[in-house]
């Protein structure tokens, strides 16, 4: 989710506040296609082409309109976040609000030294960390990826040396909606979903590249993996009700001592 | 009102204002039911304590701005419900604080509907017409002038830090007042009064309406609490009016940032 929310917001500044509509929407398509008769391997396809074109879309409709008319950033985060109230309404309207899972039965689980994990824990492990090393692959090892870094560090100059910036932030967009895609569906497999769950996603995906460094890539997934063992150490050792208290101290406590996070460079634009 | 003291005025986009209208509920239930305050004074402490809390999230506005100030005051919101929803020995968690007694000035209780709404409605004015003093005054020129160039205020002598400072005091105080008036004519606060979308709805009053002057988030408010009642001669079933009625104020968000940034009757463009 973090490297989802961080691939738009490097490249474009944008607090991608509808990537949580792509979260929530993307398990109930799930369960309507599987419904429908498509089997689960056409349905997760089909689902992760319409992430992807949901995403496209926000970008297109949306904030490149804005971008072109010269918007504030502030305007791109409310228009970010009427998208994610219409869209969340319209799931409620159409699925309903309950909560629902992906699995009918306890998962098995693997215990390996002391560490007990479930059978969709481990994929969800497995699949995020193939994803996130081909992504790190494509963007240090190919032409592509370098000018995608060029875009998040400098999109003026970049546009005029005469690359063409809005296929790139299209990019940025369609990659954040397979992101957010995957893990939706991976954890609605794990604790199931419901149509409001997106926006505490996305919080959380902002906490965690704060943390690892908006500056970076890599500085997310970082975040996001020390966020997710915080997080269930103190679920271990006190309460989950303490659980986003927790989350959000650790945002405040690196909003004042290191703003630019784990792995970021110091100076970031949000400082004075 | 409050929310484009912050917003319109000095530019900071407050994600955290539910929080303080929360805490505004909050002080006034736990006052009036435990040490017996009355009303008037209840609300006056609430607006103190708000204020003071407000160093919380002012402070860090010194440093933090854009983005990163987004950020802070979302992490203040989730933070303040999660003490709302937790610390059960003050607040009962998430059973609430029932049997707040309706607002008593000088041995004259308000129970009715109508005798509510008119001392209401007296609060509502007078804190209207001292955010109007303090919009027209030099201090409210102030804060537009941070708000346009925060180094250039500097430059002609203005302590930023300060106004930044009293901003977010009074903007939470009156926040706070709100809460107060909404605990004492409910009798019941829980925590789900007080999350971020009760700030995201706020937001969207002031954002519909317009910032930058006084009347653009008062026809803001009058603009989303008219829409669910136009939403009615609709008859949409029960179980999906409160969905439509959220998808129309996401709309109107959409179609105000698209097509008119500084809201309906605002003059900053956001």
């Amino acid at each position: 989710m973090a490297m989802g929310f961080s691939i738009v917001y490097n490249s474009t500044g944008i607090l991608h506040v509808a990537q949580g509509a792509v979260y929530s929407i993307s398990p109930f398509l799930l369960v309507s296609l599987i419904d429908a008769g498509f089997g689960l391997p056409a349905s997760t396809a089909i689902v992760l082409l319409l992430a992807i074109f949901i995403s496209l879309a926000l970008e297109l409709l949306n904030h490149w309109p804005l971008y072109k008319k010269d918007a504030s950033l502030q305007s791109h985060f409310i228009s970010s976040l009427g998208i994610y109230i219409a869209i969340i309404q319209i799931i409620a309207m159409v699925w309903g609000n309950e909560t629902r899972v992906l699995k009918g039965a306890i998962a098995p689980a693997y215990s390996f030294w002391n560490v007990t994990i479930t059978k969709p824990q481990a994929l969800g492990g497995s699949l995020s960390l193939i994803a996130i090393l081909c992504f790190t692959f494509w963007l240090c090892r190919t032409e592509g990826g370098v000018r995608f870094m060029a875009l998040s560090d400098n999109p003026i100059q970049l546009s005029l040396m005469g690359y063409d910036i809005s296929k790139l932030r299209l990019f940025a967009f369609g990659l954040s909606g397979f992101f957010t895609m995957l893990t939706a569906l991976l954890t609605a497999i794990d604790v199931g979903f419901d149509p409001h769950s997106g926006l505490n996603m996305v919080f959380l995906g902002i906490v965690a590249t704060i943390i690892g460094g908006k500056s970076s890539f890599a500085g997310p997934v970082i975040g996001g993996i020390l966020l997710g063992i915080v997080r269930s150490q103190v679920v271990w050792h006190t309460s989950a009700r303490w659980e986003n208290m927790l989350t959000f101290l650790i945002l405040v406590l690196f909003l004042f001592f290191r703003p630019q996070g784990i792995m970021g460079k110091k100076g970031g634009l949000g400082t004075l | 009102m409050s929310l484009n003291l912050l917003v319109g005025y000095a530019g900071l986009l407050q994600m955290a204002h539910a929080a303080y209208y929360g805490i505004g509920a909050y002080t006034t239930a736990l006052l009036t039911i435990n040490l017996g305050f009355s009303f008037l004074p209840s609300l006056i402490a609430s607006a103190l304590v708000a204020g003071i809390l407000s160093l919380l999230i002012s402070l860090p506005a010194w440093r933090l701005k854009g983005d990163y100030f987004v950020m802070l005051s979302l992490a203040i919101q989730v933070g303040f419900y999660s003490i709302m929803y937790n610390w059960t020995g003050l607040t009962n968690g998430s059973f609430g604080i029932s049997g707040i007694p309706k607002p008593v000035i000088k041995g004259n209780v308000f129970v009715t509907l109508d005798n509510i709404f008119v001392l209401f409605s007296l609060i509502t004015i007078l804190c209207g017409l001292l955010i109007f003093r303090l919009l027209r005054s030099p201090w409210g020129r102030a804060l537009k002038a941070m708000r346009d160039d925060e180094l250039a205020a500097r430059g002609i002598g203005k302590n930023t830090r300060l106004l930044k400072l009293e901003a977010f005091f009074i903007a939470s105080a009156f926040a706070a007042i709100a809460g107060g008036m909404y605990a004492s004519y409910v009798g019941y606060i829980d925590p789900t009064s007080f999350t971020v979308n009760e700030s995201i709805l706020m937001l969207s009053m002031v954002v519909v309406g317009g910032t930058g002057n006084f009347r653009g988030p008062i026809l803001g408010a009058f603009t989303l609490i008219a829409i669910p009642e136009l939403l009615r001669f609709l008859q949409f079933p029960d179980a999906v009016a409160a969905n439509v009625r959220l998808l129309a104020y996401g709309l109107l968000i959409i179609f105000i940032a698209h097509l008119r940034p500084q809201g309906i009757a605002g003059e900053y463009r956001l």
